[in-house]
């Protein structure tokens, strides 16, 4: 798979730049969600495309009779749709589309602090010890963010967290019909 | 492309990323965040925001899973019945 480049770091520096659509989110925009190239996470027409997606993905998915396993083929699934939908505009996304193709990444060997890139701050408050630490915990937290600059992780994170966020709505919402749709009865109608 | 990785491994004065900048993101980031949604940014730290970052992808991350759970089991029902998909493909759409 090709590997990806980083183009990350450059986002700042082009915040006088609105037109950069491989960038997540602009700065100068009142939040992401009205950002040109920012995915709208919070949409329904966004959800609803997710959802169906994720329900023919699971269709298509031979569900192992192994409940653990088969949760685990459901998270996976729920990613890698979540992944697709976010159009290769961020790292967490590609990360985790990555991470089918190769059963032993490159992180999985390197799973040390990361270096240069969190700490290179300019401002006092980012080099205090605590912070260094939250911020560790975050980088591994959001896939393949561990090595990526602070500002870039902060970006990362927050289109990250919009994402799962519309993932749970999702989900829950299929759960939802799922539960219903469960005959109590030996027929049940089939709603149009 | 790697011109753009070196450059920013530099301290290099025009691509600085300024104090103002790292403020606002972390500001941003506050306002994703439920637990801190409401408090003014000048009273959260940047090591709280970060702190309840860590915690709410945590909790979400947890949420999937259940919820992932949950869907293996509804779907494992849900197989053996064609009525019941072409009611969630119809409430789908």
């Amino acid at each position: 798979m090709a590997s990806f480049d980083s183009s990350d770091s450059e986002t700042l520096r082009e915040q006088s730049n609105h037109k950069k659509r491989r960038k997540i989110g602009h700065h100068t925009a009142a939040d992401h969600n009205s950002a040109a190239a920012a995915v709208p996470w919070r949409s329904d027409a966004e959800q609803r495309i997710y959802s169906r997606r994720l329900v023919e993905a699971l269709r298509r998915t031979p569900l192992s009779p192994a409940r653990p396993r088969a949760a685990g083929q459901v998270r996976e699934t729920a990613d890698r749709v979540l992944a697709v939908a976010a159009r290769g505009r961020t790292r967490w996304s590609r990360a985790i589309l990555a991470r089918r193709r190769k059963l032993w990444t490159h992180h999985e060997k390197a799973k040390k602090a990361p270096r240069n890139g969190l700490k290179r701050t300019t401002e006092r408050t980012n080099r205090l010890p605590a912070v260094q630490k939250k911020t560790r915990v975050l980088s591994r937290l959001v896939p393949g963010c561990q090595k990526i600059s602070f500002p870039n992780l902060l970006e990362e994170a927050m289109d990250y967290i919009s994402a799962l966020e519309m993932q749970v709505r999702a989900m829950s919402a299929i759960a939802e019909l799922l539960s219903a749709a469960e005959p109590r009865r030996p027929e049940s109608p089939a709603a149009r | 492309m790697s011109s753009r990785r070196s450059r920013s491994r530099q301290s290099g004065a025009s691509s600085e990323i300024t104090d103002a900048q790292i403020t606002d993101l972390v500001s941003k980031l506050q306002q994703l965040i439920p637990e801190l949604r409401a408090r003014r940014s000048d009273k959260v730290s940047a090591s709280k925001v970060l702190q309840e970052t860590c915690n709410y992808i945590k909790n979400l991350h947890r949420e999937v899973d259940d919820l992932s759970d949950r869907l293996s089991e509804l779907l494992a029902n849900t197989d053996s019945n064609s009525a019941q998909a072409a009611i969630i493909r119809s409430l789908l759409m």
